[in-house]
């Protein structure tokens, strides 16, 4: 394949070549001007000394008398200051009477065939070929007292001469040309590189590359990117930034506003950070668009020194703290499986001894102990729960309490076979879930986080009762009646929280499911702490059961 | 007949010894076939296809996966299959995955084969029956399905009722034989935690010694008092 020329080397060459082409052409144009004026000018010039010398006095009657040798004498001082090529007289027969540069041809016939207006009195400019060659030339007629033409008088300039001027003017701008050319190639070739330099000699297939990369590259980041130049418009932002800050006009859009008209922001945010000596900031926390950020700014600097603007970047802080939560868990877990690793050993170590001193039974009994508990929930849980997915969530609570150092304790008289109709089988877990997750934490946050949580479900009677108690940090009896409503939290609400904005949803979900059952839910105080939460959702919707519900008690 | 015919079973544990273990035992104690063990998960889908088997053994972890996800699949869900599922104690997660999913039964490690022994037993239990169902119905179905793992408590239970406790309450009771009492005043006056209170409650409420009375007051919810009933 043949290697395509460079861009500086090919913006020279048409350069250049296109000066040149427009070089040729204004000078053909002006080469063709130039010799028509000059075929003018001369035309004219030998009509003038053709018209005096007709005039002069004395000539008309040299002529008549045809004194040959007096009309040369007349002549020949004008012919010597003349710059014409030849002077030539004849008479009405058109017979030389007198020719400057060839005396030979006197009384011979003058050659050319343009002598019939003038013998008519006319004076005339044409081009001829002559005596001694081609040349233009004026006649005039020489008339005498009477008005009769009796001579003609011809003065030509010989092509030959024309052609000479020519050449020498040619000559000339031919020179210009070329120091022309030599300067336009020196311009050109400044021009070229100078262009390249500040493409950062690149060529433009790769700027065009460039630009599409860097497009791409910034639609690809997670992170938020924009800039602003030093008016603070902004001139860059990419999808990221768009959807974290919540902005839905297009980029096109945004692009040249003010960046305080896309963005609110924090009125330090773009003051100079103290104790720093390049204005670049890192990870530095900030409010964007009522959303909490960690920004760092990088100064774009056109020449060092001089900030025409920024570029920030940004992430959501709230990933960053999943992002490490994750990562102390990966460390909880490495933790663990070494425990567990050393535990695992431990055990293998008794067994092998036990198996040695062949205690066959002993050893049974410790490796029995090992899945008793852990099955013995199953088998509770399956045992006394119909529903697969009910169990499945008790025994997921069960685990996620017992990893927080918390005992979910399944009060024996436990038992659910038939869930009630007016409550589908997700809002029952989805209750159930709730009310545990709050026991769990209600716990967690208690100074005596050792308690169990206890958990009854019974369906014997009318009624499915759930009743959630534990030992923890309680409710305050004010707070009881809000406790339903929707954004309600007792949960602290700091920094660390990552599922801030989860909490408060789960008992207003619950109550709402337990209220379209037709089911109440009452709150009272464990003793010595904590929360019961009881739940009752009627089998039948209006009882039945013969219960007089309307009856006030006595006393 | 088809009564005759071993059901066949298929054993998915990548641990050999394990595997030869439990088919000795399986084939020994009950009317099953092994028709194969599986090492793999993968291994595991080819034999569970092509021997469409009437039970699987299920171990959860195995070199290229996790067992928990062939009780989840098309395969299984395809024809006639239970699932006995077997995982460590540490794995209870997984577990309560396996439950929502439902397999017939849930296993830890280290299997004991008294325990191995009652599921198998249940599941003879099961088959049986389903055989002795002609007219299929479906809440003999459920029932079927919902055997219990244990033993079935007759109702009343009478699971985490001492007869100590009970007889205080009931004394509480006959004593106040007019008044209406809240969880919280029985529980006081029988001096028993209000957790134990209504589970005892309810249980009586079940035999019929007591009744439930609703009160309800100015605020929004009724408050639920418990009342002795009237003889018989």
């Amino acid at each position: 394949m043949k290697r395509r020329l460079p861009f500086q080397v090919k913006l020279f060459l048409s350069l250049v070549a296109f000066s040149c082409l427009l070089l040729i052409l204004l000078g053909a144009i002006l080469f063709h001007f130039i010799d028509r004026q000059l075929h003018h000018d001369l035309g004219q010039r030998a009509r003038v000394q053709a018209s005096e010398i007709a005039l002069m006095p004395g000539l008309a009657e040299k002529i008549a008398a045809r004194d040959i040798a007096g009309i040369a004498r007349l002549i020949q001082p004008l012919r010597a200051q003349s710059d014409a090529s030849y002077i030539v007289i004849g008479d009405v027969n058109e017979q030389h009477l007198y020719h400057s540069e060839s005396p030979e041809r006197l009384n011979l016939p003058m050659i050319g065939g343009d002598n019939a207006e003038v013998l008519q009195g006319k004076t005339i400019i044409s081009v001829r070929k002559g005596g001694i060659g081609v040349s233009l030339r004026s006649k005039s007629p020489v008339f005498d007292a009477d008005h009769q033409v009796i001579g003609i008088v011809s003065v030509g300039y010989l092509t030959s001469y024309i052609a000479n001027i020519n050449a020498r003017i040619l000559w000339q701008a031919g020179l210009y040309g070329i120091a022309l050319l030599l300067l336009l190639f020196l311009f050109s070739w400044m021009f070229t590189r100078n262009l390249k330099k500040q493409m950062f000699r690149l060529e433009p297939k790769d700027i065009a590359l460039l630009v599409r990369q860097q497009k791409a590259l910034l639609e690809a980041m997670y992170e938020g990117v924009f800039a602003v130049n030093g008016e603070r418009q902004l001139i860059l932002i990419n999808r990221a930034a768009r959807e974290l800050l919540d902005i839905h006009q297009s980029e096109k859009d945004l692009i040249g506003k003010p960046l305080e008209n896309v963005l609110q922001t924090s009125p330090d945010f773009f003051s100079q950070p103290p104790a720093s000596k390049s204005s670049d900031r890192h990870d530095h926390i900030a409010v964007l668009n009522q959303r909490q950020v960690i920004v760092n700014r990088v100064a774009i600097e056109l020449e060092p020194g001089i900030e025409s603007g920024w570029v920030f970047s940004f992430r959501d802080k709230n990933d960053i703290n999943t992002l490490s939560s994750q990562l102390s868990q990966v460390k909880r877990y490495a933790d663990n499986l070494r425990i567990m690793r050393h535990e695992q050993l431990n055990w293998t170590a008794t067994l092998v001894g036990l198996l040695q001193m062949q205690h066959y039974d002993e050893a049974i009994r410790y490796i029995q102990a090992q899945s008793e508990g852990a099955q013995k929930v199953l088998d509770f849980v399956s045992a006394h729960f119909a529903s697969p997915a009910l169990c499945g969530l008790l025994l997921g609570k069960y685990v996620s309490a017992r990893e927080k150092g918390i005992e979910l304790q399944f009060d024996p008289a436990c038992q659910l076979t038939r869930p009630p109709a007016m409550l589908s089988e997700t809002e029952l877990m989805s209750v159930i879930g709730n009310l545990l997750d709050n026991a769990v934490d209600a716990t967690l946050k208690a100074a005596n986080s050792a308690a169990p949580v206890e958990l009854y479900i019974s369906d014997r009677n009318q009624e499915l009762l759930i009743e959630v108690a534990d030992q923890g940090c309680g409710v305050d009896d004010a707070a009881k009646p809000h406790l339903f409503t929707q954004g309600f939290s007792s949960k602290p609400e700091n920094g660390d929280d990552i599922i801030g904005s989860e909490h408060g949803i789960g008992l207003y979900l619950a109550a709402g499911y337990i209220s379209k059952a037709g089911g109440s839910i009452e709150i009272t105080n464990n003793i010595p702490q904590g929360t019961i939460f009881s739940v009752f959702i009627p089998y039948t919707h209006s009882s039945s059961t013969g219960l007089k519900h309307d009856k006030l008690p006595g006393a | 007949m088809t009564n005759s015919r071993a059901l066949d079973v298929v054993i998915v544990e990548d641990e050999p010894h394990l595997a030869e273990l439990h088919r000795e035992y399986i084939e020994q104690h009950f009317h099953l076939r092994v028709v194969g063990i599986a090492t793999t998960l993968e291994e595991a889908r080819t034999l569970i296809s092509r021997h469409r088997p009437r039970l699987v053994l299920l171990d959860n972890y195995l070199p290229d996966g996790q067992g928990v996800e062939l009780i989840d699949s098309p395969l299984l869900k395809s024809f006639e299959c239970s699932v006995i599922f077997i995982t460590a104690a540490s794995d209870m997660q997984t577990c309560s995955h396996a439950m929502r999913s439902g397999a017939f039964d849930y296993l830890i490690k280290p299997v004991f084969f008294q325990r191995l022994r009652a599921s198998l037993e249940r599941f003879m239990l099961l088959v049986n029956a389903m055989r002795q169902v002609k007219v299929v119905d479906q809440h003999a179905l459920d029932r079927l399905f919902n055997l219990p793992t244990g033993d079935v408590p007759p109702t009343p239970s009478t699971k985490g009722i001492e007869s100590n406790t009970l007889e205080r309450i009931q004394r509480f009771f006959t004593d106040n034989p007019e008044n209406n009492w809240s969880v919280e005043e029985v529980v006081e006056n029988v001096g028993i935690s209000k957790t134990t209170g209504r589970r005892y409650l309810e249980y009586c409420v079940e035999v019929g010694f007591i009744r439930v009375e609703m009160l309800y007051g100015n605020i929004g919810h009724p408050r639920r008092l418990y009342r002795k009933a009237a003889a018989e």
